[in-house]
């Protein structure tokens, strides 16, 4: 098993390696000359320059490279053109409101999906089912920011029950922390729920047609028990999976979600360096999600042992 | 097709000729209230799509305005006789700037699916065929897609000048590896087939094979795959243009006007809800549009998902 382990850490080396050269290269790969995009318009020759200096655009692609992902590895993921701050020191920053959307949505998504899809499976062909495959194929349709606007309007400006948008810190209580979480990780819920929900409906449907289900039924267990211990549980691996893969969804989603609820998270980061075409700071931000990204799923590969015992490596 | 019985059979398929006697022929379903019938979500998807494309190819007749003229004496105007829609705060009409931005919406959909796809579809089989290739191509895509596809499409769009063209291009990397994925997928299973073997023992070359063979069998899975990407597609364009990463500012697009309602939205709801529900309802037309030829293709996954 350890070796397993070891094989499957090392296979991540690699992926990492590419996302690097891959987020490294789209300054190259951009069709036109991206240091006159980044100066702007208005930019005289020598902004031009100045930017392509600074990004090492003059400099031979490979030796830049070396010296970059050298620089990465110390932790030093470059300076904003903008601020001229390091870029590490403003992701810092702006790393707690993200966490703890994500961190909230997870929750929440997880424990509102998997009972709609247990329930779904259990009920198949029922009024619930249909209207559970009905959620999700609306929480596949109507985008972040949509659901955000309307979820904001309702209960924040027409009920007034939640704050509108912003954001309070952790270290200032908990309750007011959740308070202003709360639409925005609904809004950004949707579709992870919707996901999630859709694969643990399909995995119980095949789940329960198995014998040891029968036999369960058959020993007297109860029905909640059958769904929750006996299927349940055979039906983790595909629906931890999702729930790794769907992370991705959760990145994307957050960079719109907190736009919408003014959160100054890495997503306003995002946007905000978008606006001023600041690329180290974008170029960090994907970067760093892209690895924890990676790292998520290389953890819940590993963690498969733990929610089914068959697998063995 | 009429009944069996009348077609004409070969002298050497005569004992089908006893089949129509045996089995009772099976009265299908025809016309387009048959299809109706038999495929509700296809029916409602499509129509919706249909009822979208045929109000963006037909803006300009339905009682719309210069999308892009200013009226700043009319700005910020509730939904009403004059603008259906209400006004922005620049006085132009939202009716008529949601109605155009359905061309941007539905361009970028249709156009990322259809470049995905061919582009995927190619490196799949090539990947799925060259086992020299596969391992270099998979790496390479599985590299890809540890980057959240929206992420790599703002990384992209800030290092280009924000046109339609460069939103596509964007969008378009940022789905090639999940068509791949799923084309190599379904060439690594196919090529274990018996009639496979069977062309490569008659002597069939690979290009043949390929063509003849692989080709015909991804088409089905790649046609659902492309309805959920060209939904995929719509959204991220509007999230895009929204961030100030997309679409120009000049041209309507959904994501656009909202980014535009965005600052009034509080006390101005209706600039950002009416896009929002427009391309809503769109992706939802193409998610149902896609679940329904899922079930289709395959009726038993019909019965699952």
């Amino acid at each position: 098993m350890w070796a397993y382990v070891i094989r499957r850490v090392l296979a991540t080396i690699p992926v990492m390696a590419f996302v690097a050269l891959f987020v490294f290269s789209l300054l190259y790969l951009a069709p036109g000359d991206p240091a006159a995009v980044i100066a702007g318009d208005q930019a005289t020759p020598d902004d031009v320059e100045r930017i392509r200096a600074s990004l090492g655009l003059d400099r031979p692609y490979l030796v830049r490279f070396g010296e970059w992902v050298f620089r990465i590895l110390q932790g030093d993921l470059g300076t904003s053109i903008f601020t001229n701050l390091p870029v590490g020191h403003m992701i810092q920053q702006r790393i707690e409101p993200t966490l703890s959307l994500m961190l909230v949505t997870l929750i929440l998504a997880v424990s509102i999906a998997i009972p709609m899809g247990v329930v779904a499976a259990w009920k198949q062909g029922t009024w619930i089912d249909r209207a559970v495959m009905g959620f999700a194929v609306l929480g596949f349709s109507v985008p972040v920011f949509v659901v955000g606007y309307l979820l904001a309007y309702v209960f924040a400006l027409e009920l007034d029950w939640l704050p509108v948008q912003g954001y309070t810190p952790f270290r200032e209580g908990l309750f007011p922390w959740l308070e202003n979480l709360i639409l925005p990780s609904v809004a950004l819920g949707g579709v992870y729920i919707a996901l999630i929900a859709r694969i643990t409906r399909a995995t119980m449907l095949e789940v329960l047609q198995q014998d040891y289900v029968r036999t369960a039924r058959a020993k007297g267990a109860g029905q909640r028990s059958i769904l929750f211990v006996h299927a349940l549980k055979n039906a983790a691996v595909p629906i931890v999976t999702v729930i790794g893969i769907g992370i991705a969804l959760l990145i994307g989603g957050a960079v719109v979600t907190e736009s919408v609820f003014a959160i100054p998270g890495l997503g306003r980061l995002t946007v905000d360096a978008i606006l001023r075409r600041d690329y180290p700071v974008i170029q960090g931000v994907v970067l760093l999600f892209s690895f924890v990204y990676v790292l998520v799923n290389l953890a819940i590969d590993l963690l498969y042992t733990l929610f089914d015992p068959r697998i063995r490596y | 097709m009429p009944d069996g019985a009348t077609v004409a059979i070969p002298p050497g398929l005569a004992i089908a000729q006893a089949m129509p006697d045996v089995l009772p022929p099976v009265r299908a379903r025809r016309g387009l209230w048959g299809f109706l019938r038999r495929y509700p979500t296809m029916a409602i998807g499509g129509g919706l799509l249909l009822l979208m494309l045929l109000m963006a190819v037909f803006a300009p007749f339905l009682w719309t305005k210069d999308p892009t003229s200013l009226a700043p004496a009319l700005r910020t105007r509730e939904p009403g006789a004059q603008f259906w829609f209400g006004s922005d705060m620049l006085g132009r009409d939202v009716y008529s700037r949601v109605l155009y931005g359905a061309r941007v919406s539905l361009l970028v959909g249709f156009s990322v699916a259809i470049c995905a796809s061919a582009i995927g579809l190619a490196i799949g089989l090539f990947a799925g065929f060259i086992r020299l290739a596969d391992s270099i191509v998979m790496r390479v895509m599985d590299g890809m897609m540890s980057i959240p596809p929206i992420l790599l499409a703002i990384a992209l769009m800030a290092l280009t000048r924000g046109s339609v063209q460069n939103v596509i291009l964007a969008i378009t990397i940022a789905e090639i590896p999940r068509v791949t994925r799923l084309v190599r997928g379904v060439v690594l299973s196919l090529r274990e087939q018996p009639y496979v073997d069977a062309a490569v023992a008659s002597g069939t070359g690979t290009v043949m094979i390929m063509w003849r063979h692989i080709l015909p069998n991804t088409l089905a899975p790649l046609t659902v795959q492309a309805t959920y990407i060209c939904a995929a597609a719509m959204i991220t364009e509007a999230i895009l243009s929204f961030i100030g990463a997309g679409t120009p500012p000049i041209i309507p697009s959904w994501g656009n006007i909202m980014a535009e309602g965005r600052a009034l939205w509080q006390v101005k709801p209706y600039i950002v809800f009416f896009p929002a529900i427009f391309l809503s309802v769109t992706v939802l037309a193409v998610n149902l549009l896609g679940d329904g030829l899922r079930d289709a293709i395959d009726p038993r996954l019909a019965k699952k998902l």
